[in-house]
């Protein structure tokens, strides 16, 4: 039976209706997202207002550039008096805005000659000697041997006091005879933090887990946990680098009758922040 | 007479004692009386611990009313470290060109060096050994998943910008790595060499697309003799500072 005009008529409406109340209900809730996003965002920008170091140029100028880098342009100055915000910080650069809101990368040592509200020097940390004496991160990668095989390691420590750190390195090692991986926790102690070429002494424990080669006839992977005693140099190079050379004593604990002794030194270039 | 030269004679008497003793009661007028200086002394005295007093604590004419602003230094923050994912081609040598996946971690040191981490999967093809040689198979599907890992130290140079049009330009670099690394491939684990180059461009300040090529090399022995291999890798980046 063919449907009389009215109804199509009036399914049409409907449809009609239907997607009208739905563009009007989309539209609605965009709008409503759309000012809350606003009112989110004039939130979180009067936030983060409250929340950014204003400091005072007190040389004649202050350069921005384009990017966090010696290469880009520099496209403002700021004169002496005014102020800027900092935003962020980026290796030794830092984002900073202007009284007019234009914003750009100044420099961290012309930073350090700008000056707080109270008109004391705005002081933070730079990548220098002092840095590597007295910091809380250090990172590092490198390479060594685990008991003849070639070892790859990468380690970060957090430093208690200058001269203690809690250090986890985390390290594979790749031999003739097998290939595993280990994780350790230790805490090394830097005798001198002062010195450039710095002698420290580490203590530690972890696991360690063997896979021995395919080629060879031996029983299956094994997990086991190992203890270690260190030492080794620490040397500045430049900014924030420094090479960290060291020797462990491992003493595997296996469930064999007898306990495995290895030994392993490494090289490693790192970094502190 | 007799009465008036004893009366003298007193008077005379009287005035020798006075004058000759050194009666308190009289001076000389260009003697310099000894109780009178001392008087001067100690009203100088005085007069200097007055002044004394008076430079340790000043008289309050006016009350300080200046409250010193303290400023609490917010702590600022580091956006030193990126991270992101990639997509791209790994050439493995004698087995083909494949798609790969990778994920980087990047700590930035200084505005010229960096630490990377990569981790990356691909999955071998098949030699040419076995597509001519009909049925045989040298690897299992797991041992032609290729994992890698490496860890290296790069070096940005010529920094720059590139221009999108009139209005936008955006900061760009090249740079170099070089690093040390292992793979999984075909049931074991290989040291790897990997250096590489690329040129990246940050569109913001928090995002950067990056399109690099590393030379992944390690030894193997798969096909009979025992070769250095180099894996080339391209790979499209995008990744974000935090």
């Amino acid at each position: 039976m063919e449907p009389s005009i009215t109804t199509t008529r009036s399914r049409q409406l409907r449809r009609i209706s239907l997607a009208l109340a739905l563009v009007f209900a989309c539209s609605l809730s965009a709008t409503a997202l759309a000012k809350e996003t606003e009112a989110e965002k004039a939130a979180r920008q009067a936030a983060a207002q409250e929340k950014l170091l204003q400091v005072f140029v007190s040389d004649p100028y202050l350069e921005l550039s384009t990017g966090p880098g010696r290469g880009y342009p520099v496209f403002r100055v700021v004169e002496r008096d005014a102020s800027v915000d900092v935003l962020y910080r980026r290796t030794d650069w830092f984002k900073v805005r202007d009284e007019h809101g234009v914003e750009g990368w100044a420099r961290a040592r012309d930073m350090r000659r700008t000056k707080l509200a109270d008109g004391t020097p705005f002081v933070f940390n730079l990548g220098d000697r002092d840095g590597f004496t007295s910091h809380d991160w250090e990172i590092g990668i490198g390479g060594g041997d685990y008991g003849g095989a070639n070892l790859i390691s990468a380690y970060g420590a957090f430093s208690l006091t200058d001269n203690m750190k809690v250090d986890l390195t985390l390290s594979q090692f790749l031999g003739n005879a097998s290939n595993g991986y280990k994780a350790e926790l230790g805490i090394t102690h830097v005798i001198v933090p002062e010195w450039r070429l710095s002698p420290f002494l580490e203590l530690g424990t972890g696991v360690v887990h063997i896979q021995p080669r395919r080629t060879i006839v031996l029983p299956n992977d094994r997990t086991d946990q190992t203890a270690y005693v260190g030492a080794g140099l620490r040397f500045y190079l430049t900014r924030r680098f420094f090479v960290r050379a060291d020797y462990r004593w491992h003493t595997v604990f296996t469930s064999r009758d007898d306990n495995e002794e290895l030994e392993e030194w490494k090289v490693l270039i790192a970094c502190f922040f | 007479m007799e009465s008036s030269n004893r009366l003298l004679l007193l008077a005379a008497t009287l005035c020798a004692t006075v004058m000759l003793t050194g009666c308190a009661s009289f001076r000389w007028p260009w003697s310099k009386d000894k109780a009178v200086e001392q008087q001067q002394t100690e009203e100088q005295a005085a007069a200097e611990e007055a002044a004394e007093e008076a430079d340790t604590t000043p008289p309050r004419v006016i009350e300080p009313n200046v409250a010193r602003r303290k400023i609490k230094t917010p702590k600022i923050d580091n956006e030193n470290w990126e991270i992101g994912v990639g997509a791209g081609f790994l050439s493995i040598e004698d087995f083909g060109t494949n798609p790969t996946y990778a994920g980087q971690v990047t700590y930035h040191v200084t505005e010229d060096f960096f630490f990377r981490a990569d981790l990356g999967q691909s999955t071998a093809g098949r030699t040419s050994f076995e597509n001519l040689g009909g049925d045989i198979e040298l690897l299992t599907g797991d041992e032609r998943r290729f994992t890698y890992y490496s860890l290296s130290l790069g070096y940005n140079f010529l920094p720059g910008e590139v221009f999108l049009g009139r209005d936008t330009a955006m900061n760009s670099s090249f740079y170099v790595l070089v690093g040390i690394g292992s793979v999984d491939f075909a049931g074991d684990d290989r040291l790897t060499l990997n250096f590489g180059a690329g040129y990246r461009v940050l569109p913001t300040d928090w995002l950067a697309i990056s399109l690099g090529v590393q030379d992944r090399v390690f030894d193997s022995d798969l096909l009979g003799e025992s070769k250095l291999t180099n894996n080339i890798e391209m790979l499209l980046s995008a990744t974000v500072f935090f």
